[in-house]
């Protein structure tokens, strides 16, 4: 794949934006986290490499708007045995590139590697993998319109993945 | 610890269980020689090798095997192991070959698991080995299938598989009948979740319709929470057809029932379910309608049961089609796959409402299973504990009604955990004796 050279502005504010997002998750704040994605914004994170569907495939994650809902309710519920735990985040996020962009649209496709490390339930683990951001311009900011997460053993056995990556 | 006879009777009372059960890898290790050694255990679906070479792997108790489909199509249940030194002979989860090769010296096996070359054999002449000997062979496991669902078995004289089921098969009969051409096929791949915590704590789950409400409590109020915010008329969503049935009162609960079966199957539900109020795709309708008539689609499509077990493996959902497949690692760890299958016949809109449901309810990023494995994982601890050696199985105990082949009692009885304890003691002790 190849990357798009942009304007130091432009990757400027991409960077911007994928950190806001890391640090939203490290806290597990996801009021302000959805608040970053477009209201048809969607959220994948595909079970199988290169996996070409949320729909007629499973996958670990795949939310739309409504299970974002859903689930920032369901992780300040006093009652949800699983969200008893504290779960705490460190996203760092690396070698972003921007792979497609359509000016006309205020559209762009952005790559990017990262490591997550999550404490919760008295065990530290690690996630790594990459990040596709689809991105779009709304009234000058970018906004996620989605995010794939291809998780680089995506297709090995989980435990409970408490919270977005 | 080693356990007389005695020893393990005494673990299982009517109305309450030794922790140890949950504890001892003693325990473990019987379980898995007298229980998953004794019963029919689920291995896959024939359709996850529809051509001859075709083959999946997975871990049998703790053994390696590979399910594989010959020439004449016959499908296998072999022991991945070379017949030489013991290397596994293919160690992919599933793909296809001509013969299996060894990695190490070049053993080649048939489909069905004869040995068919052993290279430079000369060195062989006069030691006493024999290539035609069978102990070279890769070593099948008793198998048979119902409509496709493979099922293998370590006991040399099994029942025979249906009758194994019992009346529980009906709802394998009926997940199947669901397809407008009756059959149906794995489909849109599996999930795998790691969860710490006994085989048991998972099958003890299923039937237990005294959780819902207060586990799942949270995400049914969300669900809620954000449907009120809605303008009154939106449209309905797949998303609160499956997650808001989770929140049903114990009255509804009741009034599905449970039925226990011999070996330790049982499912909940029958009449009704949580599953009774999904809508129903309109030309899914007319292909079930074509294909068998209005009288038989309605008893097809109203036998609506919530969770069946065919103990200790196989745990399915008929009006979802998906299943779940226990296979335990150890006394404290399990791995539970989710499955999906295709109704042959039915428009996609029904395999894409199975893979949402495996999504929402059961996978690992779900806001349903990992409450559940939350407290499986609480019990684990929690029965650490030297305040009482004893887990209790009470309700509704003395009004489980004998229909004959079966027990049933109300929804929210413990019929369920006794039918298990029932099959538990038949295969521990009949292992042990």
């Amino acid at each position: 794949m190849t990357s798009i050279v942009t304007s130091n502005e432009q990757i400027r504010d991409i960077e911007q934006l994928l950190y806001t997002e890391a640090s939203f998750l490290d806290k597990a704040d996801l009021d302000s986290w959805m608040n970053l994605y477009t209201e048809d914004g969607t959220y994948w994170m595909p079970v199988k490499p290169d996996q070409q569907d949320p729909i007629n495939h499973i996958s670990l994650f795949y939310d739309d708007r409504v299970m974002m809902e859903v689930r920032r309710r369901n992780m300040k519920h006093p009652r949800a045995p699983s969200k008893d735990y504290p779960v705490r985040s460190s996203h760092i996020i690396s070698n972003i590139r921007v792979t497609d962009q359509n000016d006309a649209e205020g559209t762009c496709r952005v790559a990017s590697n990262f490591h997550c490390l999550m404490y919760y339930n008295d065990r530290q683990t690690a996630f790594g993998g990459t990040y596709t951001h689809d991105l779009k311009r709304v009234d000058g900011d970018y906004l996620i319109h989605h995010k794939r997460v291809d998780l680089i053993n995506c297709d090995a056995v989980h435990n409970t993945i408490i919270i977005y990556l | 610890m080693t356990y007389t006879t005695a020893d393990i009777a005494a673990l299982v009372e009517p109305k309450r269980l030794h922790r140890n059960i949950y504890l001892d890898p003693g325990i473990f290790d019987l379980e898995m020689q007298h229980i998953w050694g004794g019963a029919w255990i689920y291995v896959g679906h024939a359709s996850q090798v529809p051509n001859p070479g075709d083959y999946v792997t997975l871990n049998y108790g703790k053994m390696p095997v590979v399910m594989v489909r010959d020439r004449q199509h016959q499908v296998h249940v072999l022991h991945n192991r070379c017949g030489h030194k013991g290397a596994k002979l293919v160690d992919k989860p599933c793909g296809s070959v001509n013969a299996f090769r060894c990695c190490y010296h070049g053993w080649t096996y048939r489909l069905d698991g004869k040995l068919a070359g052993v290279p430079n054999l000369g060195g062989y002449d006069g030691t006493g080995f024999d290539k035609s000997d069978p102990q070279y062979n890769m070593q099948a496991l008793i198998s048979a299938s119902h409509r496709g669902f493979v099922f293998a078995t370590l006991n040399p004289d099994p029942p025979e598989l249906r009758t194994w089921m019992g009346g529980a098969g009906d709802v394998l009969d009926n997940l199947c009948d669901r397809a407008p051409e009756g059959e149906v096929e794995a489909a849109g791949g599996v999930l795998r979740y790691e969860h710490e915590c006994n085989w048991k704590l998972f099958l003890e789950n299923l039937n237990d319709t005294m959780h819902p409400m207060v586990t799942h409590q949270s995400v049914v109020d969300s669900a809620l929470d954000y449907i009120k915010t809605l303008p009154e008329d939106s449209s309905r969503r797949d998303e609160a057809e499956i997650i808001v049935p989770f929140g049903a009162s114990y009255e509804n609960f009741e009034a599905s029932g449970i039925t226990g079966f011999k070996y330790g199957h049982h499912y909940d539900g029958g009449k009704t379910s949580i599953h009774a109020d999904y809508s129903v795709d309109p030309n899914y309708e007319k292909a079930m309608l074509d294909a068998y008539g209005p009288q038989r689609t309605r008893e097809i499509l109203t036998f609506n049961t919530h969770n069946t077990l065919y103990y200790p493996s196989l745990t399915i959902k008929s009006a979802i089609q998906n299943i779940r497949v226990v296979r335990p690692v150890a006394v404290d760890k399990t791995i539970i796959e989710t499955w999906s299958f295709r109704l042959k016949g039915a428009p996609d809109s029904l395999l894409q409402r199975t893979l949402l449901y495996s999504r929402l309810i059961n996978a690992n990023g779900s806001m349903v299973g990992p409450d559940d494995l939350t407290a499986y994982f609480r019990i684990q601890q929690g029965l650490q504990s030297t305040g009482s050696d004893w887990v209790e199985m009470h309700r509704n105990y003395g009004h489980d009604e004998d229909q004959g082949d079966r027990l049933t009692n109300v929804g929210t009885s413990d019929l369920d955990i006794r039918t298990q304890y029932a099959a538990w003691q038949h295969y521990m002790l009949r292992g042990a004796a």
